[in-house]
């Protein structure tokens, strides 16, 4: 397998867009990350777009502004981890040598459903049911709180933390800082959840261009490195599963860090799911940031913020940045590129070197969650 | 006059064949059992996900399970008669069931206290039609 390298990063701010098509919100990212790659857009040989219900041949509709056609564009669907997984497939595709140059697109419309909860596939059983997603990660907070002892000032922390983030993301959703308080009385959702636990619902695009490494000398810049990538299912269990210990994420980032060589400790920021301020909790334990039950205790002394030990979601996450589903594996990576070149500015992770990507996506009964992929990048 | 074309209808039942109303009108869940591995899976299913066995038969859950996690839910699509209570329910035979707890005061739940199955109203149609499923209520005397 050839190395593989990121040469361009490009995003739209997440908003909410209700105007504007799906190319429309997408084709300015992939000008952006094209433009910042210096590599000319006729050396592009195929392109991958990640989006969950973006609907028939996105990747087209959105490259064909850009008159970037007449080669392979490849459609992936993986819940909120569909641009993580075109990223993933995009990568294999170059570390195997069937192309040079490829372009990864993320987007979604969300306000084309006009607000609520994300729509889930109502032929499985649960959804069926009246499962949605802020139930589902109450019912993990409740019993994580109940065995750990976590409360919802801790989950509120989480909250603050991503607002403090993303007020200094010009691409974030929601950039106005929040408090404890706050927090504690917005309006309940899914008890324990409350408003302000929950990723806000909108519209977003993202793209990067990676090629492989000796390909990636000619055009000059800083070449990010692609150290690691995972993508797993999660196991189906029709039984008991502990939803404290996101045995998907356990699982993977445990080969991943195996298989780069690279562990929790070597990392110095992350971007993860944190699509419920009780996820990102659960992903500091499942990723190795520190021991089981210790979550709180992280969040409490600020170690996850930007300045502490292990940067978490600097970007301002999920909570903050916004959650298009699908454009969230791609906008991760271009957060990680900007980190690693140095690029951001009041939120800048200080001499960040390795970064970790992380994305999830469930919504399908049986399944702690039905997919997660994870990325290691260096300069 | 649309009320009344309304009691006309019947409910709409969403548990396919995961639900019997026994002769003495309790309600038990069902499940499917591997006859080759002996795995025990919910909802019914033709094929064992352990080992593929198409040897599966159709038996009833126990009547008490233990409630893993729940949560009052606010926000859902719109048939759903919001807030409701619904939580993860374990059963002896190794399998945990979603469900909502229709007749329950949230504030009298607690962590691994025994429920039994029941039928219920869960939410209505677009059209108004009620749909029925299962709920669970607490066990009496078991907790």
């Amino acid at each position: 397998m050839r190395r593989v390298a990121i040469l361009g990063a490009g995003m739209v701010p997440f908003g909410k867009y209700p105007g504007k098509t799906l190319s429309e919100i997408a084709w300015p990212a992939v000008k952006a990350a094209i433009e910042d790659s210096n590599i000319p857009k006729k050396t592009i040989e195929a392109a991958y777009c990640g989006t969950a219900l973006g609907g028939m041949m996105s990747g087209q509709r959105i490259l064909k502004t850009l008159g970037i056609t007449g080669l392979p564009i490849i459609n992936i669907e993986n819940a909120c981890s569909s641009s993580s997984t075109a990223f993933r497939e995009a990568w294999i595709a170059v570390a195997a040598g069937v192309y040079d140059v490829v372009v990864v697109i993320g987007v979604e419309k969300l306000t084309k459903f006009g607000g609520g909860t994300l729509p889930l596939e109502k032929e499985d059983f649960e959804v069926a049911h009246g499962l949605v997603m802020p139930a589902l990660y109450a019912m993990r907070a409740r019993r994580y709180m109940h065995e750990f002892g976590l409360t919802e000032d801790h989950l509120a922390k989480v909250s603050v933390k991503a607002r403090n983030h993303g007020k200094h993301n010009p691409d974030a959703q929601l950039r106005e800082p929040t408090t404890v308080e706050e927090v504690n009385r917005s309006r309940p959702v899914a008890d324990p959840l409350k408003l302000f636990h929950c990723c806000p619902s909108g519209d977003g695009a993202a793209a990067v261009l990676i090629c492989a490494e000796d390909v990636a000398s000619k055009y000059g810049g800083v070449p990010i490195n692609v150290v690691g990538s995972e993508i797993n299912s999660g196991k189906y269990m029709t039984g008991f599963r502990d939803m404290t210990s996101p045995e998907i994420t356990v699982r993977g980032a445990a080969q991943l860090y195996e298989e780069a060589g690279i562990g929790p400790e070597d990392i110095d920021l992350a971007e993860v799911h944190d699509a419920f301020s009780i996820a990102e909790l659960l992903y500091y334990e499942a990723l190795g940031f520190c021991p089981r039950g210790e979550a709180g205790r992280l969040i409490d002394e600020g170690e996850t913020s930007v300045g502490g030990r292990i940067p978490v979601n600097p970007s301002g996450g999920l909570l903050a940045k916004g959650h298009p589903i699908g454009a969230t594996g791609v906008a991760q990576i271009v957060e990680i590129v900007r980190q690693l070149r140095g690029q951001c500015g009041d939120r800048q992770v200080e001499d960040a070197k390795v970064g970790l990507t992380h994305c999830t996506g469930g919504g399908v009964s049986g399944f702690d969650h039905g997919v997660c992929s994870i990325h290691l990048f260096s300069r | 006059m649309a009320d009344s074309v309304q009691e006309l209808k019947q409910a709409l039942n969403i548990t396919g064949d995961a639900m019997v109303e026994k002769s003495d009108g309790s309600v038990r869940l069902v499940g499917s059992k591997c006859s080759a591995c002996g795995d025990w899976i919910f909802p019914p299913t033709p094929v064992c996900p352990e080992c593929m066995s198409e040897s599966v038969e159709r038996r009833e859950l126990s009547e008490i399970g233990c409630l893993y996690s729940w949560s009052v839910v606010r926000i859902a699509p719109k048939n759903w008669k919001t807030p409701f209570v619904a939580g993860y329910v374990d059963f002896p035979e190794k399998v945990r069931v979603f469900a909502h707890m229709v007749d329950i005061d949230p504030e009298c739940l607690s962590f691994d206290m025994k429920l039994s199955v029941c039928k219920a109203v869960v939410g209505q149609d677009a059209d108004g039609t009620q749909i029925e499923s299962y709920s669970f209520l607490p066990a009496e005397g078991r907790n």
